[in-house]
Order: C-alpha cells, then sequence, then structure tokens
C-alpha cells in the first residue's frame, strides 16, 4: 500500500498540484499559483492544444481499427492447421520484440520519398509515390502504419488465445442447423470473442492515445504541425519550453482522456449488446 | 534561497570587475610561471554533449588530467538530453557539475538569467587563473559578442563556430559555365538552371520546423531582415515576407520531393547521394562530403560565401562553449579546465579535424596547412563567413520555442501558404512569446 502510494499516487498528485501553478523551470522565480488558468487555456485560448487532442484521437481510431481487423484476420488464418504454421506464427510476433526506437529510424530510410525502399515497393505494384510522413496529408496515416505494422501481433495473439479457449458444441450445433461457415463466424466466433477483443482493443487504445517515441523521432510532430499529438505537444512545452505548470496541466487532460477512452471500453465489454 | 541570491550578487560583482578590466592585455611579465597544478588533487565532473568537437576533445582530456594534476569524470550526451539533465540538476540546485558544454545559440539568455553560467571576465583578466598564451583577442569578434551577455559579463570560452555556407557541385556548374551566387537574385536563376528532375533537384534547405529556424536566415540576413526591432517582434516585416517568399519557393519549385520534411540528415543525404546541385547549411556537415564511405560526391563540391542581398552580407553563425557552473564548489578549477579545452593547441586539433573553431590563429597554423583535411576553397568560404558572421537565432531565453513558431510558419509557407498570411501568425505568437518570457 506504501509502496502504490510513493509510486503511483504521489506522482499523479504532484502533477495535478503541478498544473495549478505557473512555473518556468530555468528561472529564478518561483512556482506562482494560478488556480485553474492553465486548464482555462487549454480548453478556451489554445488551438494548438484543441487541435493536437482531435489528432491524438484520430490517430487511435485509424490505427487501432485497421490493427483489430487485420489482427482478427492473421488470428483465424492462424487458427487454422497447416505446414510451417509455427513458423508463421513466431516470424509475425517478431515487431512486437523490436524496439519503437529502431523501428522509427528504420521507417524513416524507408519512407524517404527518392531515396528510401517504401516508394519503390510502391512503384512495383504500379502506383505513384506518396510523400509518406514527408507531407502533412499524409504524414498521421504513415506514421498510424508503423504503429499498425508493429502492433497488429499484439491483437492477434490474444484474438489467438480467446479462439483457442472457444467451446466446441456451438459449432456443431450450428452445423446440425445448416449455418455456413460465414454465420458461424459472425453468429458464434465474434460474440464468443468479444471479451479478449475488447481488452485487446483497450490495451492498444490506452498505447495508442500516449504514442510518443515513433512520432518523435520519425516527424518530431511535423510537418508543420500536422503529427503533434498531446503528447508530443506536452513533450515540447515541458522539455523545450520548459513551461512545466502548463505542460503539467495537458499531462493531467491526457490522463483523463486515456481514462475515459479506458472507462468507455470496459463498459462495453460488460454490457450485453454491441 | 540563500544560494540564489549569492548568484545574484555574484552577477553584479562580476559585472563590474568586466568593466573594470577593459581590454585584456598580457605583457611578458605576467606570463611567467604561469601555474597549472594549482588545483591538483582536485576532482572535476563535466557534462558534455555528443559533437564532433567533443569527439576530438574527449580523447585528450588525459594530458589536462597530467598538466593539472586533477582527476576529471565526465558525461557525454545527447544535446537535448543533456539540456533535460542540466535543468534537473541546476533546479535541484545539486552543484555536481563543475563545467558544461553550452549551446550557446540556443542557451545563451535561458541560462544567463536562470544564473548558471558562472561569469568568467574576472578570470579572464586574473593572470594567475588565465595563461599568458590563452589569448582572448585571438578569438574572432563574431565568437567573442556570442559567448557575451547583454551586461558585458563572459558566459562562456567559445569553443565550436558553426557558420552557413554555399555547397554546390561543382561537375554540374563547371561544363554550364555558372559560378556559385554572388547576390541574392543570382540564386534563384542559377537554381533554375541547374534543376533537372528527377535526376538532379536545384537546390535543397531544411524543412522540419525548428531546425529549418537555424538555416532560414541565410536569406533572411541579407534580405534585410531582423527578429526583433526596438525589443519588440519583427516577423512580419516586409523583407520577413519577401524572405519567407523566397525561401519556401525555392524549396516548393526546386527541392526535392518531401523536402518540408528534411532535417540536416535528409538534405545531406540527398546532397551526398548526387541528388541536388546547391545546398546551403553548416560548414561543418561538409567532412562527410569528402568521406569516401558516405559520399558520391567526393571532390566535386565546392564551397563559397553565402550570397548578398540589398540588406547587407552575412553569415548566421552558432557558437557552442565550455561554460563554468554557477553552483560548482570548483569555479576556479573548472575554469582552468574550459581554457585549455579551448587553448590554441586543442583549436588546431580541432581545425586539422575538419571541426571549424573561431579562433583566428588557428587559420595560419602549419599543422594545418601542411595536412589540410578540407578542400582550399572549404577553409577560405569558412574564414570569410566568420568574418562577417552574426549570431543567426535571435538572443532571447525562449530560443527553442521562436524556432518553432518560425519553423511551422516555413513549412505552412513550402506546402503553400501565402508568406504574409503564416506570417502574421507568426508574428503573433512571437510577440506573445516575448511577452511572457522577456520581461
Amino acid at each position: 500500500m506504501l509502496l502504490v502510494a510513493v509510486i503511483i499516487v504521489y506522482p499523479i498528485a504532484y502533477t495535478g498540484w503541478m498544473s495549478l501553478q505557473e512555473w518556468f523551470a530555468s528561472s529564478l522565480t518561483r512556482p506562482r499559483f494560478i488556480g485553474l488558468a492553465n486548464y482555462g487555456k487549454i480548453l478556451l485560448g489554445d488551438a494548438r492544444f484543441r487541435e493536437a487532442v482531435a489528432r491524438t484521437i484520430w490517430f487511435t481510431v485509424v490505427a487501432v481499427a485497421a490493427e483489430t481487423l487485420l489482427g482478427v484476420a492473421m488470428a483465424l488464418l492462424f487458427n487454422r492447421e497447416f505446414w510451417g504454421r509455427g513458423l508463421l506464427r513466431t516470424l509475425a510476433i517478431l515487431p512486437m520484440v523490436a524496439t519503437p526506437t529502431a523501428i522509427a529510424l528504420v521507417f524513416v530510410m524507408m519512407y524517404h520519398p527518392t531515396l528510401g525502399v517504401a516508394n519503390y515497393l510502391v512503384s512495383v505494384v504500379g502506383l505513384s509515390p506518396f510523400r509518406w510522413t514527408y507531407s502533412s496529408q499524409t504524414a498521421l496515416y504513415a506514421l498510424a502504419l508503423v504503429d499498425v505494422w508493429q502492433w497488429t501481433p499484439l491483437i492477434m495473439l490474444i484474438t489467438l488465445a480467446g479462439l483457442a479457449s472457444l467451446p466446441r458444441e456451438p459449432y456443431e450445433a450450428a452445423h446440425l442447423d445448416g449455418a455456413s461457415p460465414r454465420q458461424a463466424f459472425w453468429h458464434i466466433t465474434l460474440p464468443l470473442l468479444r471479451p479478449a477483443l475488447v481488452v485487446a482493443i483497450l490495451f492498444r487504445a490506452i498505447d495508442a492515445l500516449k504514442t510518443f517515441d515513433i512520432i518523435f523521432v520519425m516527424t518530431q510532430g511535423g510537418p508543420a504541425n500536422a503529427t503533434e499529438t498531446i503528447n508530443l505537444l506536452l513533450f515540447n512545452q515541458a522539455f523545450s519550453y520548459f513551461n512545466m505548470g502548463y505542460a503539467s496541466s495537458m499531462a493531467v487532460a491526457l490522463f483523463a482522456l486515456v481514462m475515459g477512452a479506458s472507462l468507455i471500453l470496459i463498459k462495453v465489454r460488460r454490457s450485453t449488446t454491441w | 534561497m540563500a544560494a540564489r541570491r549569492f548568484t545574484r550578487r555574484h552577477f553584479l560583482k562580476s559585472v563590474a570587475a568586466g568593466v573594470a578590466a577593459g581590454p585584456f592585455v598580457w605583457t611578458p611579465a605576467r606570463a611567467q610561471g604561469f601555474n597549472w597544478k594549482r588545483f591538483s588533487g582536485k576532482e572535476l565532473f563535466l557534462l558534455l554533449t555528443k559533437h564532433p568537437f567533443i569527439d576530438v576533445l574527449e580523447k585528450n582530456i588525459p594530458e589536462f588530467e597530467s598538466l593539472s594534476g586533477m582527476k576529471v569524470k565526465w558525461e557525454t550526451l545527447p544535446e537535448i538530453q543533456a539540456r533535460q539533465k542540466m535543468t534537473v540538476e541546476m533546479t535541484a540546485n545539486s552543484g555536481g557539475i563543475d563545467a558544461f558544454f553550452t549551446s550557446l545559440h540556443v542557451e545563451k539568455k535561458r541560462f544567463w538569467k536562470a544564473g548558471w553560467y558562472h561569469p568568467l571576465n574576472k578570470f579572464l583578466a586574473d593572470p594567475t587563473l588565465t595563461s599568458p598564451d590563452f589569448d582572448w583577442n585571438d578569438f574572432t569578434p563574431g565568437a567573442r559578442a556570442g559567448v557575451t551577455q547583454p551586461d558585458g559579463s563572459v558566459s562562456a570560452l567559445a569553443a565550436f563556430v558553426d557558420a552557413n555556407v554555399v555547397f554546390y557541385r561543382k561537375d554540374l556548374f563547371g561544363p554550364k559555365g555558372l559560378t556559385p551566387p554572388k547576390t541574392l537574385a543570382d540564386l534563384e536563376p542559377l537554381v533554375k538552371k541547374l534543376h533537372a528532375p528527377p535526376g538532379t533537384y536545384g537546390i535543397v534547405l531544411r524543412g522540419l520546423k525548428n531546425a529549418n529556424a537555424t538555416q532560414y536566415p541565410s536569406i533572411l540576413f541579407p534580405m534585410g531582415g531582423t527578429y526583433l526591432k526596438d525589443g519588440k517582434a519583427a516577423l512580419d516585416s516586409k523583407e520577413q515576407v519577401a524572405a519567407l517568399e523566397m525561401y519556401t519557393r525555392l524549396l516548393r519549385q526546386y527541392g526535392p520531393p518531401g523536402v518540408v520534411n528534411f532535417n540536416w540528415y535528409e538534405c545531406s543525404a540527398a546532397f551526398m547521394q548526387g541528388q541536388v546541385a546547391i545546398y546551403m547549411d553548416g560548414v561543418n556537415f561538409a567532412s562527410q562530403f569528402e568521406d569516401a564511405a558516405k559520399s558520391k560526391v567526393i571532390g566535386k563540391v565546392g564551397y563559397a560565401v553565402l550570397p548578398s542581398g540589398p540588406g547587407g552580407h552575412f553569415s548566421p553563425i552558432y557558437i557552442t562553449g565550455m561554460a563554468v557552473n554557477a553552483q560548482s564548489r570548483n569555479h576556479e578549477a573548472a575554469y582552468l579546465f574550459a581554457q585549455w579545452a579551448t587553448n590554441k593547441t586543442n583549436m588546431v586539433r580541432e581545425l586539422m579535424a575538419g571541426v571549424g573553431v573561431g579562433r583566428a590563429s588557428t587559420w595560419d597554423s602549419p599543422d594545418v596547412k601542411a595536412k589540410p583535411k578540407m578542400p582550399a576553397d572549404w577553409y577560405q568560404a569558412y574564414q570569410a563567413s566568420l568574418k562577417i558572421g552574426r549570431q543567426g537565432l535571435p538572443e532571447i531565453v525562449g530560443v527553442t520555442e521562436y524556432r518553432d513558431i518560425i519553423g511551422v510558419a516555413i513549412q505552412k509557407g513550402i506546402e503553400g501558404a501565402p508568406a504574409a498570411q503564416v506570417l502574421a501568425q507568426a508574428q503573433k505568437d512571437f510577440q506573445d512569446l516575448l511577452n511572457r518570457t522577456e520581461s
């Protein structure tokens, strides 16, 4: 209990306290208590923060939706028996093991518009080259793609575990009643998988909302502010501008956002209808 | 609280000392018997930054240890992490760091206002602390200005001095009978003639926000623009509009695809792969162009000083220095290290390794002349640039925030937004920043 208090509660409480102050970490002036002024600025005054919130949510939705679709598809594939399954499954999990920063550096090189391999691959399929992270229109999606590449296997793993624990009886009954495999998937597999899926999505959503390393390494929030999520912005406020109080209030806002998203997802898990 | 008051009073004292000392002159009589071993037996801790200058310096630190009899420990971190560590240590008032490598173009005003630099004026004037062969006046005027604060206090000893220059492809210029641009008016027609995509793009400059803010003044200064006018933001002047217009148009029309997010890394890569005819950036990047392992354009690169313009002829310069931590308990011992690190011998070593320094005497050093690492026009372009050097970024507390503000404006400009419009927004944000931090 004491340990929890020291390593969890104290930092959160301190951040909350800091968020009520105006304090520049490098100045001689002491922190000054300004009440809720930082939050007022966040909610009303700061367009850059509002855009960052919308961007963070959109990034999360795009990345997690793609990961869920691909992850479930891969899980269904690997749930079947076929030659080489074990090897392929192990290979599929590899991206998860890699360090995000290292991956980001590799993708920086792959995304290079004239020298990178990504545009070469695109041209092989007959498409015209993309700007990837080098244009404000595509940068956020290019980053989401990195996230998808790395974290789809997590959803696949959790779904696979869910699939392995499914009972056989409902399928036998459905088969006797003449249900097609597609009907069996929609009416039996998916509803039974839901608890596992919600957990997987929850993990991923919390993580995606907090994504920092790949964005920091690959675009630093650019071009312009096209990929500046809440975390990037608050990092800038705290460690580039040394504006600790204001950054703390953003951290609290991000915390609230993550909590909110988690509560909604947990509620979805408990409720009986989709 | 006591420590803070001490620091501030210290400032005032040293300002007075600095004024009293006047020009620093050494006579041979003073030169005799300089004692490096005064602090023998002490231990120093340094916070250093990953930087070509430090790479060269680190190898010779044992030499300082035997010279001074002190023990030196140090930690070398990437620049941003070092700045974070500095902030944490200083805020905690730990006193654990004795000397540190400082990027003055970012930290100068902020660290000074926070009272983190121990002023060096008194030490420089003290013959028992400054060796007679150190010669402060050997540093170029730009380098000295770069380490000196508005109140005259010297915050660090200048180490590495970067200047923006023009890199161009001699093999592309030659056959067409072209020469490097003398004025801004020459630049665009020249770039247009060389632009032949997808094989060759006319020009590359940094597009990525924040990073681009150090290259923008290469166009802004000759155009006649400044950052501040009478202490107020001056980002919406007509010179600013003309400069941003030109910078972004060059990249939009003649830059490689995706240049909007190019940091120096991508710019240099494109140039070294032979995809670009003209590249303007910090002179120190040149050593990799002449590195056979990295570059396809080895021996084909020409070096020239930046073009002039209606506003004059400038080269934006960026200075790093060795500073003494105000919270250190060994100010004088730490100063001995800073002095040794920037003395003539070490600066010649840096220049021999292709790292630019702001010490006039190093250029005539027989060692450098006998074994030049870089082509002759590199030395010429660098030396000429130092003579017309001007601090490349505004000397304010919120440098990083300014860099983001102008950086975003430039990126929006490259993607097609009108210069006047993006600068109007930048002007507002910049003035807001000044109101918050400069008062």
